[in-house]
């Protein structure tokens, strides 16, 4: 199976395809840097510009993701014996109130992909857990995640919090979803926004460096 | 003219003294009248005074029932947790596996909890105020509802994996919607509120397979029953908007990041569309001259039986002045 063909089942949602694709490459000896960056990855930045273009939707986001997961479920062991090199840590949740986490987990996932050490609090995650999250895990960044206009509030609190504890110097905070704008991010003072999943994972590249 | 004659006429595209105001009112209301956000989920009484103080005060002219996406599934057996002062909370999908899909018994709303206090909700508005404003009944629609048993990340993969047992579902949640919307045109209700946000987030091709179809099916129970329906599908609806005309209802929201002048032309003909300024930036942190111009943009946009609401709902911390900056902006437009 050739790299494209691996990726075009990636974009098509084909889990058990890919992760066939990605022992194939692997016994090809393909290195697992390589397979990561220029295949899943790859594929997935794919996915994320059709997303952003309105040619796909999120169920098909989804499928992407979970055939990327596949496939770097296949990489796991080898990732675990060499040691894997993160780009840095990273902190992600759904805020106080707010079950919603579609965005949150794709985010997640992509984010795992593109070489970070992800940190998922979860949904319905109290301000003051953000802030033990940094104290304990020390991320280069966090994100946070709000689809309802009744819940996005908590995000100020979020910042004023790590303000209060003299941590907001030390981390990074990405602001997304539905009700979340640029305008709203720049107010509160975070450092970030995204409408998107995909567009999230190129701004915390950005962190990294 | 009271609202019930102005909502009708301008469907109608007959003229009016002023555009409708539909926005829909959910966690504002009770915060408006210092009650706390539990009573106006659990109790009809606090949503009805409260609805109606904000209707009067605000110059809304539409009376609804609608509050939260969770008391269809509290009816089939969902657990949802009402904290004391914020929205409900529905954390533990009820239907985890499609072999459970026969254990769910779709409810009667008569016998029920949550969907009885609306139907009582939707009874004391015909007293208190039913010759004066449109009352509108609300469910969640199919797939929405379907969503709101199996959870959204599930649904959003079982549309590739499981697409015969998503259908299952749609027709057990299509019944329990129909049998709660027709008790509540009996009680008085006037229009059918029906929301399907999670529906915005398939694609035409999805959105024409597992949500248009059982929407156009509720509606038409709805006209049966001898109400009108609303359609509300919150988020980016462009890629859907030609199917959402398919429903039939009389009424399309249009949320926000929606070309609202491309909804009005797409619908002309089949329903009148309703929005469609920005909930968040123009409604809660905008200024009342902001309000204005986005109204009037919106009014400018529209045909004569043109329907104005912020894209979704009311956000709860809006600024008195700003919600009643959309009155005025809607009574000084100089172009009806």
């Amino acid at each position: 199976m050739q790299a494209d063909e691996i990726k075009d089942l990636i974009i098509k949602g084909d889990a058990a395809g890919t992760a066939r694709g990605v022992e194939e490459m692997l016994a090809a000896g393909l290195a697992v840097d390589d397979i990561i960056q220029g295949i899943l990855v790859s594929a997935m930045n794919v996915v994320g510009e059709r997303f952003r273009d309105g040619q796909i939707f999120v169920p098909e986001m989804l499928i992407a993701a979970r055939a990327m997961k596949a496939g770097l479920k296949v990489l796991e062991p080898l990732i675990l014996q060499a040691g894997r090199k993160y780009l840095g840590k990273v902190v992600i949740g759904t805020v106080k109130g707010d079950l919603h986490d579609i965005g949150k987990n794709l985010l997640g996932t992509m984010l795992q992909g593109a070489g970070w050490d992800v940190v998922d609090l979860g949904v319905d995650v109290a301000p003051e857990k953000f802030v033990e999250a940094v104290k304990e895990h020390k991320p280069t960044a966090i994100g946070l995640s709000a689809l309802l206009t009744t819940t996005m509030g908590s995000m100020r609190t979020v910042l004023g919090l790590l303000e209060q504890e003299g941590l907001r110097s030390q981390v990074k905070v990405l602001v997304g979803g539905a009700p979340v704008s640029e305008r709203y991010a720049a107010e509160i003072g975070a450092d970030g926004y995204a409408p998107d999943a995909g567009t999230a994972v190129h701004v915390f590249a950005q962190y990294a460096s | 003219m009271n609202s019930k004659e102005r909502l009708i006429r301008r469907l109608a595209g007959k003229a009016v003294d002023r555009a409708p105001n539909c926005n829909l009112i959910m966690a504002f209301a009770p915060l408006y009248i210092g009650k706390p956000q539990s009573q106006f989920y659990l109790d009809y009484e606090v949503l009805v005074e409260s609805n109606l103080r904000v209707a009067k005060d605000f110059d809304l002219d539409i009376l609804g029932a609608i509050s939260d996406p969770f008391r269809e599934v509290f009816d089939f057996g969902g657990k949802v947790e009402f904290p004391e002062d914020d929205i409900p909370l529905c954390s533990d999908n009820l239907l985890k596996s499609y072999d459970d899909l026969p254990k769910l018994q779709i409810f009667d709303p008569y016998r029920s909890t949550r969907m009885r206090d609306r139907i009582k909700g939707i009874e004391l508005y015909k007293r208190e105020a039913g010759d004066e404003y449109p009352i509108m009944g609300w469910v969640e629609a199919p797939f929405a509802e379907a969503v709101d048993l199996r959870g959204m990340n599930e649904i959003m993969l079982d549309v590739y994996d499981s697409p015969d047992q998503v259908h299952q579902l749609l027709e057990i949640c299509l019944e329990a919607e129909i049998r709660s919307a027709v008790a509540q045109i009996k009680a008085g209700a006037d229009l059918i509120g029906m929301g399907d946000a999670a529906a915005s987030l398939l694609g035409p091709d999805l959105f024409g397979v597992f949500a248009q179809p059982y929407e156009q099916r509720l509606v038409a129970a709805v006209h049966e029953a001898g109400a009108l329906a609303r359609l509300h599908i919150c988020g980016n609806t462009t890629a859907i908007l030609n199917l959402m005309k398919l429903s039939g209802a009389d009424i399309i929201d249009v949320d926000w990041k929606v070309d609202f002048k491309l909804a009005c032309e797409t619908y002309r003909g089949y329903a009148a569309a309703c929005g469609n300024f920005d909930p968040v930036a123009v409604v809660q942190q905008g200024t009342p001259a902001l309000i204005r111009e986005a109204v009037w943009k919106c009014l400018d946009a529209g045909d004569a039986n043109t329907l104005i609401m912020a894209g979704c709902e009311i956000p709860l911390s809006t600024p008195h002045e700003n919600l009643k900056a959309i009155a005025e902006a809607l009574r000084d437009y100089p172009r009806y």
